[in-house]
């Protein structure tokens, strides 16, 4: 029996570009919960996956069902997906670039998304307070009525984080949060992730080893190939795979 | 007789003969003279013999005593008089004085006729237009000979069916010689000529055919009603059959008028994705290249842009309205493709990335290249001759094929063939590929992107010249000509999907017949065009993108 | 939000004083003679395009969808308007007859159905709020549930009032034709050609414009204001902030249709006549010059632009016929291509371009 309730199961998974497989046959579970990180060379199809996630492009064949089956994803549209509490930060860092820092977060606040309580509705102290404790986790309180398009690379990224955060979602997929960070800024954004680890479920995707080492922590990391499910293990255990070595992190482990 | 000794040292004329029969007292005699002139195709024949029915003929009396007939020609002088010519051989007639023969229609009795005369005279009359070796005139002789559904025809048309080779005419004569007999009073000569005219698909026949079912019905002749109504039911269905022929015709010339303007936006915009809003007047620009061709080849021309004078001298080629449109085809094709060069140099190169601000720059742009035309030629249309044989026609079993259509077709058929080997056959072609699919990978490799965009544009540019030089051959040319066909030119673009020049054929071809198609079922070609708009909303409804869509996983 | 409070007021300040010229001292002036009643009624028409220009920047400034379909919603408040003014000529008209002038030429002996409820206001009046406004809500539904957008959306609403004018000039829709309407007479009882009824017609339009500037200010202020400028620069991103853009475009497509519908039927008293060329796409663009040049994306922008061009364009069309349009196409393109803010950002690109040139100066 399953202690924990599968938050997000996908099984059977096909999508192609012009005859491209950039998904096949890929099944994928994930428990409420989990931190999950998805490590791929490039080409495995790992943002295509989240694509399909998010509604973003829909699958050729498959199913992909939220919440132990009670909804069914491909049925919805971005927005709808979005509302049932799946969050998502993209590769490059997306922002509202002629908005203001502040303005990006109340525009990704938890609540009603309805016309009219975007005409009527106020930002509520409590609110406020939260937008102020997101300012601070993400280190841009002193930026808080910048427009984010003149903010730096790094502090974009935290920006998108933070605008995961200020949607209180139940699932946060994160495309390569690292990109184009410092070390210590990536470090950072690593803890922060774990920090969140016990109250959301979380799918991390990323390059970088030793930051896949530092929020994996003996937690499940899957590998894709070919829009495939490669393998599924501890990172340890992932790492000293044949198959991985081969198509993945032996020609990685040989760089570093 | 004076006469008789002419019959006797050559054959009579025609004219002779009608001048004997003239003076000559017997009426079964004169008919005879007359009966004999019959299958003659002479044309003075039916001349004179009318002139001779309308009373225009007199008898001059010469002073021996000789009855000459005579005619009045030219004009009446003050005492009233006019000159007289002889109607056995035209001549003027002289008097022993030598003064000519002059008579007052009024002061002399003219030659008068009998019903059984008229009657021969008309049976010769008839079968002289039969007889006409020109086979359209024949055949339209022939047609028009069943109005009336005169008995007294079957006759002169059944000769000439023993002699006729032409199976048009032949079928005319079919036609012509049933739809008289609906009238006959034998019942089963109706019926028979009902069962023929169904044979016949004869639309003529339809108007007669409606006639006799009503009168059968009336009088209760089931029989014939029957016959007459499952011969108007063939006659229909034939109908039906060649309005559809028609519809489909049409459409296609409409759908390739529509291909030619959209063609050259289908790669400014398709490809590039530019919004040329100036396209109509680069349309136009082509459209007045041609003009100024007709006329440097020709006689010259005279124009006075913003209030000067302007003369063009002329180089008088004497093949010059006929061969003009072939010279003007290349011009029309690089004058737009300068100023396309001009555009993208000058604007469109600061707006690749904004295709709003393309769509808005290049309006303001249309609106001053108008103003241009306006001030250079003038704001009303201009005239180009087109070859005469444009106005011809084709008719294939009742279905007309216009030659203009034809060659709209034709026309449409070359430029895309020749769309097609610019782009996959030649090294602009495969740099413009190139460049569309991924602008920075091309630069990589060595293109220079901002030369191909400009080349890309110029050629999208002179397409549009070179539907200005079509156009201005259909229709009229004038400084809005591109403005009639801006908005459909991008709904084609927009409904065959962006980056396809395959989609932009079938999408200009299926407008153009549902066009068409809708105009004959709603009879109106205003609703019908509405109803068009109304369905490529409905359309991009279920396919957003267009018929093709160039699938790819960047953003946006 | 940038602005500081100073500046903020400053601004604030200046709006106001322009409300308070327009909507009182001009009327004042005209009342005591000092201002001619042919200008005041040109201004009139003035500030209906200025409403006209504000619902175009509503959607292409504040939401990046361009239209060219405003001229359609403009003309149809005008036509809603034009219906009840054409029943109130009574047997004023040329025929002698209840029926408009042109129904009498047309043959007709009995008003047609649809025509019949215009006879009361109200019913024309709530009906220059509905026909624009459904249009433009199955229009917009259409579209924006494809999601067709950006140049897509701006050929489609092209194409869509080119199929409008076309109906309108047929004879058979019952709407004037080519000629349309004309040769109006009351409104509500009044004389429309006297000058208080045209004074007060012009009041009302300034007030409706100071009315439309101020909601257009509250909602690009509201968080429907972020959500709609989000979906200008980035509407893939909105969707995945949960936000249905499709409902928010409709949303303020449908506002911005009943907004140039009352602009449209202030416009027809005004003028006296309402044919189908005021419908045609080339107006639609005409309108939106006035915006480009003006300054999109503020509220200002737009009616000082309308009311500028328009004003020199009564003047150059009547001095320099020729050259108006290559001035106005040459002027138009330079705008779009240099001055994406218009005349209202000129100051502040000028300060820009000032402070590069110092720095350039001062750098070795």
């Amino acid at each position: 029996m399953n202690p924990k309730p599968i938050l997000l199961a996908a099984e059977g998974l096909n999508k192609s570009f012009d005859g491209y497989k950039a998904i096949h046959e890929l099944n994928f579970y994930l428990d409420e919960g989990e931190l999950r990180t998805v490590i791929g060379p490039n080409g495995a199809g790992k943002t295509t996956f989240l694509d399909l996630i998010t509604g973003r492009t829909k699958p050729d064949t498959g199913t992909l069902a939220w919440d132990d089956s009670k909804h069914d994803l491909l049925r919805l549209n971005e927005y709808e997906i979005y509302r049932l509490g799946i969050g998502r930060k993209f590769q490059t860092p997306t922002v509202y670039t002629d908005h203001t820092v502040m303005e990006n977060l109340i525009l990704s606040l938890a609540g009603s998304r309805g016309i009219f309580h975007c005409l009527f509705g106020k930002t509520s102290s409590n609110q406020l307070d939260r937008i102020e404790s997101i300012l601070e986790t993400i280190k841009l309180t002193s930026h808080a009525h910048r427009k984010a398009g003149t903010l730096a690379h790094g502090q974009k990224q935290w920006l998108e984080i933070g605008m995961l955060l200020a949607q209180d979602a139940r699932l946060l997929l994160v495309d390569e949060p690292a990109a184009g960070m410092t070390d210590e800024e990536t470090h950072r954004t690593g803890e922060l992730l774990l920090s969140l680890a016990g109250k959301h479920t979380i799918v991390v995707i990323e390059h970088d080893m030793t930051f896949v080492r530092q929020i994996s922590q003996g937690r499940k990391v899957t590998v894709l190939h070919q829009g495939q499910v490669l393998c599924e293990g501890p990172v340890e255990k992932v790492q000293n795979d044949e198959r991985v070595i081969e198509v993945y992190l032996g020609r990685k482990s040989k760089a570093a | 007789m004076w006469l008789i000794p002419l019959t006797h040292t050559h054959a009579a004329t025609p004219s002779e003969i009608i001048a004997s029969a003239i003076v000559e007292q017997s009426t079964s005699k004169q008919r005879d003279l007359v009966i004999s002139l019959k299958g003659n195709p002479a044309p003075e024949v039916v001349i004179l013999l009318e002139k001779w029915k309308a009373g225009e003929i007199f008898l001059y009396q010469d002073p021996e005593g000789n009855q000459i007939p005579v005619y009045l020609t030219g004009k009446a002088s003050g005492d009233g008089t006019l000159a007289t010519s002889r109607v056995s051989t035209g001549a003027a007639l002289i008097s022993p004085d030598g003064n000519p023969v002059r008579l007052d229609p009024s002061a002399e009795e003219f030659v008068d006729t009998s019903s059984g005369l008229r009657r021969a005279m008309k049976e010769v009359s008839d079968l002289a237009a039969f007889a006409n070796p020109d086979f359209k005139k024949r055949l339209r002789a022939i047609e028009d000979s069943a109005i009336g559904q005169n008995p007294e025809k079957i006759p002169s048309l059944e000769t000439l069916r023993s002699t006729e080779k032409n199976p048009l005419v032949l079928r005319a004569i079919d036609q012509a010689i049933a739809i008289i007999n609906l009238k006959s009073n034998d019942p089963k000569l109706r019926t028979e000529a009902c069962k023929k005219l169904g044979e016949l698909n004869s639309i003529a026949a339809m108007d007669p055919l409606k006639t006799l079912a009503a009168q059968s019905a009336k009088s209760s002749d089931r029989i014939t009603e029957k016959a007459a109504l499952g011969a108007m039911n063939r006659i229909e269905s034939h109908i039906s059959t060649i309005n559809i022929f028609g519809t489909l015709f049409r459409g296609l010339s409409l759908g390739s008028v529509l291909l030619v303007v959209a063609i050259g936006l289908a790669i400014t915009f398709g490809l590039m994705g530019i919004i040329n809003m100036a396209h109509g007047e680069f349309i136009a620009i082509g459209a007045y290249t041609t003009y100024l061709m007709q006329h440097f080849l020709g006689a010259g021309l005279d124009l006075s842009p913003f209030g000067k004078s302007l003369s063009i001298p002329g180089l008088h080629l004497a093949s010059a309205s006929n061969s003009y449109f072939v010279f003007a085809l290349p011009a029309s094709f690089l004058v737009a493709a300068l100023f396309g060069i001009l555009l993208e140099w000058s604007v469109i190169r600061f707006l690749y990335r904004r295709p709003l601000e393309s769509l808005l720059a290049t309006w303001g742009i249309s609106m001053v290249l108008q103003q241009l035309l306006r001030l250079i030629f003038g704001s009303n249309n201009v005239q180009v001759t087109s070859p005469n044989w444009l106005s011809g026609n084709w008719t294939i079993n009742d279905v007309l094929f216009g030659w203009n259509r034809v060659f709209v077709i034709a026309f449409a058929a070359i430029i895309i063939l020749m769309t097609w080997l610019v782009l996959n056959k030649t090294s602009l072609g495969l740099m413009i590929r190139a460049a569309m699919q991924n602008r920075n990978m091309a630069a990589c490799m060595g293109i220079r992107t901002e030369h191909v965009n400009t080349m890309t544009f110029a050629f999208g540019c002179g397409l549009a010249g070179l539907a200005g030089a079509f156009l201005s051959q259909i229709g009229n040319v004038g400084p809005s000509l591109g403005q009639n066909y801006i908005v459909d030119a991008f709904m084609t673009v927009v409904v065959g999907g962006v980056g396809n020049l395959m989609g932009t054929v079938i999408s200009a071809l299926g407008i153009g017949l549902a066009d068409q198609s809708l105009q004959q079922i709603l009879r109106n070609p205003v609703i019908g065009k509405i109803v068009v708009l109304a369905c490529i909303i409905l359309f991009l409804q279920w396919r957003p993108a267009g018929l093709f869509v160039a699938r790819s996983r960047s953003l946006d | 939000m940038n602005a500081s409070p100073l500046s903020a007021r400053i601004h604030n300040g200046i709006l106001a004083i322009s409300a308070f010229i327009i909507l009182v001292v001009f009327p004042t002036l005209n009342a005591m003679g000092i201002i001619e009643d042919f200008t005041l009624n040109l201004w009139g028409k003035y500030l209906c395009y200025g409403i006209l220009a504000v619902s175009i920047d509503l959607l292409w400034g504040y939401t990046g969808l361009l239209c060219l379909g405003q001229a359609l919603f403009f003309s149809l408040g005008g036509y809603m308007m034009g219906m009840h003014l054409m029943l109130m000529i009574g047997k004023l008209g040329q025929y002698k007859s209840a029926l408009p002038d042109f129904m009498v030429f047309l043959g007709h002996s009995t008003l047609p159905t649809f025509w019949v409820p215009f006879q009361s206001f109200p019913f024309a009046f709530s009906m220059i709020f509905l026909i624009p406004g459904l249009m433009a809500l199955v229009f917009g539904y259409l579209a924006f549930r494809s999601r067709i957008k950006g140049v897509y959306f701006s050929i489609l609403t092209q194409a869509l009032t080119y199929g409008a004018s076309l109906m309108f000039f047929r004879n058979d829709m019952l709407m004037g034709g080519n000629n349309g309407f004309t040769d109006f007479r009351t409104l509500l009882g009044a004389n429309l050609r006297i000058a208080s009824t045209q004074r007060l017609l012009y009041i009302s339009t300034a007030i409706l414009l100071i009315i439309v500037v101020m909601l257009c200010k509250w909602l690009t202020r509201s968080r429907f204001g972020l959500v709609q400028r989000a979906i200008r620069d980035s509407e893939n991103r909105v969707l995945f902030s949960g936000y249905s853009t499709a409902n928010f475009k409709l949303f303020i497509f449908v506002v911005s249709a009943v907004i140039a519908a009352l602009a449209g039927a202030l416009y027809v008293p005004q003028v006296g006549i309402i044919n189908p060329s005021e419908m045609t796409p080339e107006k639609s663009l005409e309108a939106v010059v006035w915006v480009a040049l003006g300054g999109r994306g503020s509220l200002v922008g737009p009616v000082l632009g309308a009311i500028s061009v328009n004003a020199l364009k009564s003047w150059a069309t009547r001095e320099y016929p020729d050259l108006w349009l290559l001035f106005l196409g040459t002027s138009f393109v330079l705008v779009v291509m240099f001055m994406p803010t218009g005349m209202i950002g000129l100051p502040s690109q000028l300060q820009a371009l000032a402070k590069r040139m110092k720095r350039k100066s001062t750098e070795p």
